[in-house]
């Protein structure tokens, strides 16, 4: 008997599930570019989602890479066989603004009714991705912005408790350090987006003409002519004085490697990698983050962000962007999104609820996780200026590319700061007039 | 050993081992990181001297990289990719060698070519046939003025599309046209007198003597076509069924991203689990490297 | 170079090429020929709208004097690359090929550089080279500044050179051990009758008989060195610094799979394969004349 309705039982739970799997789920595809842990992240966000109902089914598929991410869903376009949604990195917005290849998030928000409260996100992270308009193309998505880190104990040797405020400041540290006996101050390398594009957002500097590109394709740039080129000279100054240190992973350690192992007192980098330094970090290490230095006290404008955003694909059915809307929700979604997000990685919360539900379930106050609150502080440490809003150039890459270059050219005395900028300067105006014709007669949104 | 020269073979020792250390370094290096925690690995500079988690962290990269299931597929179209490629750079090769028609240099230029650009470049295009492989006839019967609908043959989320595009490259033809030219005419000449045709030729006394060629090309193409990443990644998106493991290999990569934890202790057993099967498919292989029989010389 | 002997049926002949044709013609011709057209119009991503532009984009190209020095490197890269590998992989393979204790072991040894997979190399390299941190770092002990290829564009082209060098080592020594093994014992044991001593055997009697093989290797690998190359550069120095490891290969793939800029990739893809075609050429015309075929 007992047997019977064990048996009766099983049956039942067979002609349930397979009721369920009647209903067939639907599909749709969702690429990303992140790989490695983070991309193991990204699988699992999506693995909970499938499992949190059972209408619609999230294919997930990484790319190896943001640039792949990029190039493959480009290809994929072309040949009508692209997924629905795609994570594409900073640099790439500009191209999927003017692809004609996609439906403006904003659009599909209400089209599809995902109730978004756009003035929730950061202003700092959503005008980067948002239109000239204000209007946002793409739901932004793993986001992060630079910080300065520094060891507590190094400072503690000239008798400071506090990370220094100004860049003036932070130069008498470097010297003071260094009659301290401290080897490596600060740890640097040729990255633009610390060293060129937040530097000159927080300080209220012009990267290119047109409020950054935001105004339209015919910008130029401008950075050699402002303070950046005074910038960089401080810190070649600081390296052949012997207060700072080039740290590429071509040297053997890459800037956070320096860092967490104590060889140099300070470096700045992306929040994402706060948790690394905590993992990896020399036994006993007393260190922190700070906003980073400005050039003159008092005026600081917000800092810029980094990471990528979801953009949706045209030439889908309706049931697939269904699906889809439903995977943006649970993504975008202060507890199953932004707090997933933050909990499992580096980067942080993107709207007021996301950061206002990790502060008051003490996020900030564990341990490990302490401190970056500075990357919200740092993203909000102003009203966003059409200078601090974003860069929006054609080929950034190469752009970053080019100015990398010549930095290095720089710093190997092959010309000196103002000719190797002046240089970058003309590459990167090719560059730019050889997109403005590629995209003649396109409109910049 | 035909004679005894005790100076030579030490000093051809100590060169083939300094040539042992200096190759297998890196590798050495990759199985000590393999070998250690998270923090071990990370320290500046790493120990050289292996660790006691290689078994942790081999089994923590199995099952990340789900090497369960894709080691089949990466066999699957590794094989298929070496058998195409040998058997149609023979028959190409035996084509431009032991034939006289005028378009035969034009036809070996046409082949040689294909080496000359990556595929990273063409990879938009690639991608476009790859969707519909029939595509290029159909345009071209079009434009020829035959107008046609040819079914669409959509290679994605397949061996065939896995396979076939790399089968297409010159390495091989090369080879064999190399190889054939070194067979001496009288051999040929033998074959014509018995009246033997020239797909006799082929099998019974072009293919034997080609046997240690065949291995070497075997294995280069076996190891090639199981390191492959870029192709896989791009038309495979039904990673569950087609996934190959090279192609794992940037679920525990880090890429060049912000804030990537480097967790090379997993990466690199990953890398050591992907780098077994090409090993011991070469060594397999080995036997296949005879002493020729024929005397080539006149 | 042309066989005495040869067959006549010019349908069976098709016939044997035509498959390799077709795969060639699919998946190389047609795209290749899409990405090229691309070279003389602006193509935008994804696609709408390509303007024809004739020879905007080789103007451009050759007007950049950063695109001559990276001509430059690239050639000095695979010049360099190819000697190297192919003379120790040559000499690792003679050695190997005498039968001497031990050979089974390096047999296959030798080979495994090139079973590695890419991302294994480039930590395993950046690891080895590190000045501060690697195996070298002993001698940045003892000469200060000696090696750097982070600052440094010499020793940066060192270190691709010898990791490109490094992956080929295996693959050439296949194909030279292979060729050894196919010259008929009788004929070393005819060498060895005469009295001719080991180093004499391989000089005179060895090496002519595989210079089929080394001519093959030769432009294979000097292709390959253009070709692909940018895997070694994008995971060793990113073509830095200041541009001294930017090779030609490694230029069409940061402007063109990363910049996005399929015209200027294009432009410098035609350039590319026109400079391997007539190195290519050449290599047939004067060095093939001294291949020993039969």
């Amino acid at each position: 008997m007992k047997r019977y309705s064990l048996l009766a039982a099983a049956a039942s739970v067979i002609v349930m599930a397979s009721g369920a799997h009647a209903q067939e789920r639907t599909k749709f595809e969702f690429w990303y570019g992140l790989t490695g842990q983070l991309g193991e992240v990204m699988a699992k966000q999506c693995q909970l989602f499938n499992e949190s109902q059972d209408r619609y089914e999230a294919v997930c598929v990484g790319q190896g890479g943001y640039d792949k991410a990029e190039q493959n869903t480009i290809a994929a376009y072309r040949a009508k066989q692209h997924p629905t949604l795609v994570q594409i990195y900073d640099a790439g917005t500009v191209n999927f603004m003017l692809s004609g290849a996609i439906y403006p998030a904003n659009k599909f928000a209400e089209d599809y009714r995902i109730d978004v409260d756009w003035d929730a996100y950061f202003p700092g992270i959503a005008n980067y991705y948002a239109t000239s308009t204000g209007e946002m193309w793409s739901f932004p998505h793993n986001s992060s912005t630079a910080v300065l880190y520094w060891n507590k104990d190094q400072w503690a040797k000239i008798g400071k408790s506090e990370a220094p405020k100004t860049w003036a400041e932070f130069a008498a540290d470097l010297k003071a350090l260094k009659e301290a006996g401290v080897e490596c101050g600060f740890a640097f390398d040729f990255d633009t987006w610390m060293n060129l594009e937040q530097f000159s957002a927080i300080n209220g500097l012009p990267i290119a003409t047109l409020d950054n590109g935001y105004g339209g394709l015919g910008a130029e740039v401008e950075f050699h002519q402002t303070a950046f080129a005074d910038h960089m000279n401080n810190f070649k100054d600081w390296m052949d004085a012997g207060y700072a240190q080039i740290q590429t992973s071509q040297v053997g350690k890459n800037l956070i490697q320096s860092f967490a192992d104590g060889t140099c007192a300070s470096t700045t980098s992306s929040i994402a990698n706060h948790g690394v330094v905590g993992s990896t970090k020399a036994e006993g290490m007393n260190w922190d983050v700070a906003m980073l230095p400005v050039l003159e006290e008092g005026k600081r404008t917000n800092s810029i962000v980094g990471g990528a955003s979801l953009w949706i694909m045209e030439g889908k059915t309706p049931e697939e962007y269904e699906a889809t809307a439903a995977f943006v929700k649970y993504v975008t979604a202060p507890d199953t999104g932004e707090k997933y997000i933050a909990e499992n990685t580096g980067y942080i919360p993107v709207t007021t609820a996301g950061f206002e539900l990790l502060k008051s379930e003490g996020f900030y106050d564990k341990e490990g996780y302490a401190g970056r609150e500075i990357a919200i502080e740092s993203l909000t440490a102003s009203d966003v200026t059409p200078l601090s809003r974003g860069i929006r150039l054609g080929n950034f890459t190469s752009i970053r590319a080019e100015v990398r270059a010549e930095l290095e050219a720089a710093f190997t005395g092959q010309k000196d700061m103002e000719t190797a900028l002046s240089d970058a300067a003309d590459r990167s105006n090719q560059i730019l007039r050889r997109y403005e014709q590629t995209y003649r007669g396109a409109d910049l949104p | 050993m035909i004679e005894r020269t005790p100076v030579l073979d030490f000093i051809t020792q100590t060169i083939l081992v300094l040539s042992l250390v200096a190759l297998l370094m890196p590798l050495w290096v990759v199985f000590v990181a393999a070998s250690h925690d998270y923090q071990t690995v990370n320290q500046v500079p790493m120990p050289l001297w292996p660790g006691s988690h290689l078994f942790e962290n081999l089994s923590a990269a199995w099952a990340a990289g789900n090497f369960d299931r894709v080691m089949l597929n990466s066999v699957i179209v590794a094989v298929g990719v070496t058998a195409g490629k040998i058997c149609i750079a023979a028959l190409s090769a035996f084509s431009i060698v032991y034939f006289s028609y005028r378009l035969r240099m034009l036809l070996f230029w046409l082949i040689f070519i294909t080496l000359m650009l990556p595929l990273e470049v063409r990879i938009v295009p690639t991608y476009a046939v790859a969707a519909n492989a029939l595509g290029p006839f159909e345009a071209i019967l079009n434009a020829i003025g035959i107008s046609i609908r040819l079914p669409e043959w959509n290679l994605l989320n397949s061996y065939s599309g896995l396979i076939l595009p790399l089968v297409a490259t010159a390495t091989g033809t090369f080879l064999y046209r190399q190889f054939f030219m070194t067979i001496p005419d009288e051999l040929a000449e033998a074959a014509k007198m018995d009246g033997s045709g020239p797909l006799r030729f082929f099998f019974e006394v072009l293919l034997p003597l080609s046997k240690t060629n065949m291995a070497a090309l075997a294995t280069i193409m076996f190891v090639w076509s199981w390191n492959q990443y870029l192709w896989p990644l791009l038309i495979v998106t039904d990673h569950a069924n087609y996934a190959t493991a090279t192609m794992q290999l940037q679920k525990v990569v880090p890429g060049p991203l912000f804030g990537a934890p480097p967790i090379w202790n997993t990466a690199m057993a990953a890398n050591l689990i992907v780098l077994t099967p090409p090993v011991l498919v070469t060594i397999l292989l080995q036997r296949w490297f005879v002493r020729g029989l024929i005397s080539t010389d006149k | 170079m042309e066989k005495r002997v040869t067959f006549s049926n010019t349908w069976l002949a098709a016939a044997l090429i035509l498959p390799q044709m077709l795969l060639v013609f699919v998946f190389f011709y047609w795209p290749t020929g899409e990405a090229l057209y691309w070279a003389f119009t602006l193509e935008r991503p994804f696609g709408g709208g390509n303007e024809w532009v004739g020879l905007y984009n080789f103007e451009g190209v050759f007007g950049d004097p950063k695109y001559w020095s990276s001509v430059r490197v690239s050639m000095i890269f695979a010049i360099a690359a190819t000697v190297l590998s192919l003379v120790i992989a040559v000499l690792m393979a003679l050695f190997v090929d005498r039968r001497l204790p031990g050979h089974q072991v390096y047999k296959f040894t030798f080979f495994l550089p090139y079973a590695l997979a890419a991302p294994a190399v480039g930590l395993a390299f950046r690891f080895i080279f590190s000045p501060d941190a690697g195996f070298v770092s002993a001698i940045n002990q003892f000469f200060p500044g000696l090696w750097n290829p982070a600052l440094d564009g010499f020793d940066a082209l060192l270190l691709i050179i010898l990791a490109q060098a490094w992956s080929l080592v295996g693959y050439n020594f296949i194909f030279f051990l292979a060729a050894l093994q196919s010259i008929p014992r009788t004929m070393s044991e005819a060498g060895a009758m005469d009295g001719a001593g080991v180093m004499r055997r391989m000089w005179d009697l060895q090496l002519p008989l595989i210079t089929p093989t080394l001519f093959f290797l030769i432009v294979i690998n000097i292709t390959d060195s253009f070709v692909n190359s940018f895997g070694i550069v994008d995971i060793t120095t990113g073509g830095g610094p200041a541009r001294a490891t930017d090779l030609m290969v490694y230029k069409i793939y940061t402007d063109g799979f990363q910049g996005k800029d399929y015209s200027l990739a294009a432009a410098q893809s035609i350039v590319l394969m026109v400079l391997i075609v007539a190195l290519t050429f050449i290599q047939f015309r004067f060095i093939e004349r001294r291949v020993h075929y039969t």
